[in-house]
């Protein structure tokens, strides 16, 4: 078999509510897709898309009110147990060490748990300590740790246990820019290196792009896009924002923001630029980087500023403008 | 996809074989076996890494210390008076009997974190138990083991400065063999509290919350467990009664056994209530997880 997850026609209603005047909320709507074995998929949507629901169901934590999956060749809910032996699970905001203590005591006792030997427990932190490198972490009390340290941390226990498939929920939440910078490169250490099925879930558009092959889009229990990450950053994330920030004179006048609405009007001229002045003076410039290259916009900014550029950056557009983008295209064909 | 993918320095590797391979199906009694075994020696880690994390938090260690002491010697005061006062016993019991059946219960009482039954049904209701549905091993047990791991280390504190307290007020022990049985039955008392807790705090699974179960538990213990008095106290039906129930089992037997009376029926009985009770609780945590898995939290 190399499916890692055969999910058909997924969906859970939860039912809240006293007897009289119960309300019913579809989390998750008739979600079908499949993973291969070692594959890196992101699982993404805005919060109450029903991310974590369908996590919870694929790890056997929540029996769906409708339709049928297999993770490993398991149905989760009713093997629970014996899948919790060949998946790993990551929430970003819950730990599974122990914050008094470092994190190799938690890790003996987590090995213990799966049956791991001692000797199995130590070559294997000794090994993802290299991959993750994190082997300087483990003996330091975790309350003294960073919290992407931690992340580190985390991410050994939950793959103490040789697991086959690893399920990531928004693990990268409340981590800084380099925090996650290096918690993606790590995963897709992981993945490539010990052949882990990655299934991560995130709000974040840059998880996708920097760790993904392939990218689910769910909003409001329903998938709205399946492609690979290849496709989607062609169709989805070709438009970049930059946004300018120049060492402005508040006393001239408005002579600087004149030359500001003016430059920006000189850039959108070409194609592929969009310009726009915000109510803070700053210019963002959302660039189609498949019709214009970005250095050379950044070059023409550079060049024609009307004051000193005080500050400069590159963002990947919102989730929430990415999604409005599927629903205003038409459907791209499925993975 | 194939097996074979770009790593980070974006050349190509073949994922690693596994050195230690699963454990192939054996016979269902070896397969128990084994199982058994592992899980006794998951219980046991688990109890010496909650045990030292409350080492590395000695402070925690000296409040529980301090407290029992004060508590203990006010309580003490207060029956050693009143014992006094009608002639030099009550209930027969003696002024030095009543000192250390005082710090006996309250020993076994102090050991076990005193909100537990709060923090579990947090745990429950917060969705954190779910994080822990997700290993291949009893939700419940492995709580307990760690529970019992720490509670032991509290239990000793408490024995020490409880057995002073009462050398320098009261005296030596009324009987010494009773005294010596009461420290077996301690350790009986605080594991049948700790099961007691985790039963109790399994209605969060249907109530989303155990501030309630924790009132009414603590107050149970408190007058029918024989916490703050003897059960001979009380009117002599409710006495019965309350000598037949689970809470006598988790502070009046010990407490009973430290004052003098050479009684070790009260170990068979604790060992009774704690097989109920523990499989009350696994029940309870059974039905409740299954209950999660269908409902959600």
């Amino acid at each position: 078999m190399t499916e890692a997850i055969v999910a058909d026609g997924l969906s859970r209603t939860f039912v809240t509510g006293p007897r009289r005047r119960r309300t019913t909320h579809d989390a998750v709507r008739k979600v079908s897709f499949t993973v291969e074995r070692g594959e890196r998929l992101a699982f993404i949507g805005p919060n109450g898309a029903g991310k974590s629901t369908s996590i919870k169901m694929l790890t056997g934590i929540l029996h769906p009110t409708d339709g049928s999956a297999l993770v490993l060749g398991l149905e989760p809910w009713t093997r629970r147990r014996q899948l919790a032996q060949q998946i790993g699970v990551l929430f970003g905001q819950r730990s599974q060490l122990w914050t008094e203590l470092a994190p190799r005591a938690s890790f003996r006792l987590l090995g213990s748990i799966f049956g791991l030997s001692d000797e199995r427990v130590t070559a294997r932190v000794g090994e993802l300590g290299q991959v993750l490198e994190a082997s300087e972490l483990f003996d330091q009390p975790v309350r003294t740790l960073s919290l992407g340290q931690r992340m580190r941390c985390e991410l050994t226990a939950a793959m103490l246990h040789e697991p086959e498939l690893l399920f990531l929920d928004e693990p990268t939440i409340g981590l800084d820019l380099l925090g996650k910078e290096v918690f993606r490169t790590l995963l897709v250490r992981l993945n490539a290196d010990l052949g882990t099925t990655v299934f991560l879930t995130s709000h974040d558009v840059a998880d996708i792009e920097h760790v993904a092959e392939r990218a689910i889009v769910v909003n409001h229990g329903s998938i709205i896009y399946d492609a690979p990450v290849t496709a989607m950053r062609r169709d989805l994330l070709a438009v970049k924002r930059v946004e300018v920030h120049f060492a402005l004179d508040p006393l001239d006048g408005g002579a600087s923001g004149s030359a500001l609405d003016a430059l920006g009007t000189s850039i959108s001229s070409g194609v592929g630029v969009k310009a726009t002045v915000s109510e803070s003076g700053a210019l963002q410039l959302d660039v189609d980087t498949l019709l214009r290259p970005i250095g050379e916009v950044i070059d023409t900014v550079l060049r024609a500023a009307p004051a000193p550029v005080a500050d400069l950056s590159v963002v990947d557009p919102p989730l929430e403008q990415v999604i409005g983008e599927i629903y205003r295209r038409p459907a791209p064909e499925s993975a | 996809m194939s097996d074979l993918a770009p790593n980070s320095q974006g050349t190509v590797s073949a994922p690693r074989p596994r050195s230690e391979p699963r454990p192939r199906p054996t016979s269902a009694p070896a397969s128990r076996r084994r199982n058994q075994s592992q899980a006794a020696r998951t219980a046991r880690r688990a109890a010496t890494i909650s045990a030292r994390r409350l080492i590395a938090s000695p402070s925690a260690l000296v409040t529980v210390g301090a407290f029992y002491l004060m508590v203990s010697s006010v309580l003490a005061g207060l029956w050693s008076t009143a014992a006094e006062a009608q002639g030099g016993s009550i209930v027969g019991y003696s002024s030095a009997a009543l000192v250390w059946y005082i710090v006996t219960s309250e020993g076994a009482i102090n050991a076990v974190p005193l909100r537990l039954i709060e923090t579990i049904g947090t745990d429950i209701g917060s969705g954190t138990i779910e994080t822990e549905m997700l290993r291949p091993q009893s939700v419940v047990g492995l709580r307990i083991a760690g529970e019992i791991g720490s509670a032991v280390l509290r239990l000793g504190v408490c024995v020490v400065v409880g057995t002073g307290f009462a050398l320098i007020v009261a005296g030596p022990p009324p009987v010494l063999g009773a005294a010596l049985l009461a420290l077996p039955a301690l350790l009986l008392a605080v594991i049948a509290n700790i099961v007691a807790h985790h039963a109790f705090a399994a209605g969060a699974f249907w109530l989303r919350d155990a501030k309630s179960a924790w009132f009414l538990y603590q107050k149970l213990v408190f007058v029918l467990g024989g916490m703050l008095l003897p059960l001979e106290v009380l009117p002599r039906p409710v006495e019965l009664v309350a000598k037949a129930l689970p809470f006598a089992a988790v502070s009046y037997a010990p407490a009973r056994l430290a004052s003098g009376h050479l009684e070790p029926e009260w170990l068979l009985v604790q060992i009774g209530w704690l097989a109920v009770l523990g499989v009350v609780a696994t029940l309870l945590f059974r039905a409740g997880e299954r209950r999660l898995i269908r409902g959600g939290s």
